[in-house]
């Protein structure tokens, strides 16, 4: 499929514009909170590279405030993948020498787990909790239905909400 | 025919989610099989639509359960709530208040880390003004403070307040239900989806719910139901056990006990209604919830059937 032009995001010569503007002051701004110059040019670099991509068209009437937020989430998504991959690793530690996977195979889990963990934060709470008694506790949608004191086709439309966050995830870069 | 690179379109991608549940979550009667089939052969992109969802599927399936779930309570116990980590991104801006938090050169992660608890987990706290805070088991809660006010929400579950008698800012807890203010107290409260418990152990809180203000005193417990009604009630259980790390209770239906139970454990834990109203008595240890029943298999007519290790059912033995 061919590339498609998005209509709906900031021109090129706008952004560069913001860059020069307040690239400088972003950097400040993330050295002071996570406390080393080059994981801020990193996190900087990665916000404008965000801000491209943003569905915003308007030229922005509050440049700093609307980039330090993208900067923000940046710094939580890293946060929770960091969090992830130590509990991984806590996690891979627990385990009997023979149940440990194979160096591939211990990628390709984290790399779901990655994507999961991030469905099931786009979820609420009772989907979310649907959905992993689905996937990990093995329970049916009766089980789950009676557990979590709600009808049987709200668990299945709970579980369908998180299949479609999952399928976004896996493969909206496909 | 369908190229593999052609993304089929999302209704079809629903419509095979929906079979996906309904395969292999649901209990398919007879028919569904031949329905299924029916919707595969409408249109060849049925079929790469379902091929896509049952690998999603398929990879969801192949994880290895406990280290998957380990994975996922153990990053949950680090971080917190997207929702919390915006309202906390949001507190980080404007950097006020906090500053038992602020201490932390890098502040960030043991920020996220110290306001919410998985089941079966506890953890302490201390408010900058002095105060010991204390979560049970998957709660959390946000703090603020000001110079003229201390403020804590509960945003799910249930906390214990040791407020420091030196700071004579008045602390407001905000729930669902009702909004608690007190000067200086020892105070518990517990938010579950349709009520509220409020307990006190030393000083006293105004509960403010309706139209009057409720006093509650040392040694009082007063539930709050979602639409404002209130009474003064004994709990079944010592409220206060959590925080020593104990569940204790006098005469208390097996049903009830094991509701309670089932807070500090993650998974489905169910007890037959022929059992329900057997009586248990004694304190038991919250750290080790599987060796709680063994000992209730012990001391009580009951067995324990694990169908898994996050679905165990309580029958008459």
């Amino acid at each position: 499929m061919a590339t498609m032009q998005l209509p709906d995001t900031l021109k090129p010569t706008e952004v560069a514009l913001l860059y020069q503007s307040h690239h400088a002051w972003l950097r400040g701004w993330l050295r002071s909170r996570v406390g080393c110059s080059e994981h801020a040019a990193d996190l900087a670099q990665d916000t404008f590279v965000r801000l491209l991509r943003a569905r915003q068209t308007s030229p922005l009437k509050e440049p700093r405030a609307y980039l330090s937020s993208i900067a923000r989430g940046l710094m939580i998504d890293q946060f929770r993948r960091r969090a992830l991959e130590r509990a991984y690793q806590d996690s891979l530690a627990h385990l009997p020498e023979t149940d440990i996977p194979s160096e591939e195979h211990r990628l390709v889990i984290l790399d779901s787990l990655e994507r999961l963990d991030r469905a099931l934060h786009q979820l609420k709470p009772r989907a979310r909790q649907a959905f992993l008694h689905a996937q990990l506790d093995g329970l049916s949608i009766i089980q789950i239905s009676l557990l979590l004191g709600v009808s049987k086709a709200t668990v299945e439309r709970d579980l369908a909400k998180a299949l479609k966050t999952c399928y976004r995830l896996r493969y909206a870069d496909a | 025919m369908p190229t593999p690179d052609q993304a089929p379109a999302q209704a079809r991608v629903d419509q095979a989610i929906d079979w996906l549940v309904r395969l292999r979550f649901g209990s398919p009667g007879p028919d569904a099989q031949a329905q299924f089939q029916r919707w595969l052969s409408l249109h060849p992109h049925n079929g790469l639509a379902w091929q896509r969802v049952s690998n999603l599927g398929d990879e969801l399936a192949g994880l290895p359960k406990d280290l998957s779930r380990r994975t996922l309570q153990g990053s949950e116990r680090q971080g917190i709530s997207r929702r919390d980590q915006l309202k906390l991104g949001a507190l980080l801006v404007v950097g006020s208040g906090l500053g038992w938090m602020a201490r932390e050169p890098l502040g960030l992660p043991e920020l996220l880390a110290d306001s919410a608890t998985a089941t079966g987990e506890r953890r302490q706290l201390q408010g900058s003004d002095g105060s010991r805070i204390q979560l049970n088991t998957a709660s959390a809660i946000d703090l603020r403070f000001t110079a003229g006010q201390r403020r804590l929400a509960l945003l799910r579950g249930e906390v214990s307040l040791d407020s420091n008698p030196a700071d004579k800012r008045p602390f407001f807890i905000n729930t669902r239900v009702a909004t608690l203010r007190t000067l200086d107290g020892q105070l518990l409260v517990r938010q579950s989806d349709h009520d509220l418990l409020v307990a006190v152990r030393r000083g006293e809180a105004t509960v403010m719910t309706g139209a009057t203000p409720v006093r509650v005193h040392s040694g009082e417990t007063l539930r709050v139901q979602a639409n404002g009604g209130h009474q003064a009630i004994t709990p079944p259980s010592d409220p206060w056990g959590w925080t020593e790390g104990v569940l204790s209770v006098r005469q208390m239906p097996l049903a009830d006990f094991v509701a309670e139970l089932n807070r500090y454990r993650p998974g489905l834990l169910r007890c037959a209604p022929a059992v329900a109203n057997l009586k248990v008595s004694g304190t038991y240890q919250l750290a080790d919830t599987n060796q709680i029943l063994q000992l209730l298999a012990r001391s009580l007519p009951v067995r324990i059937d694990y169908h898994t290790r996050y679905w165990v059912n309580i029958d008459a033995a």
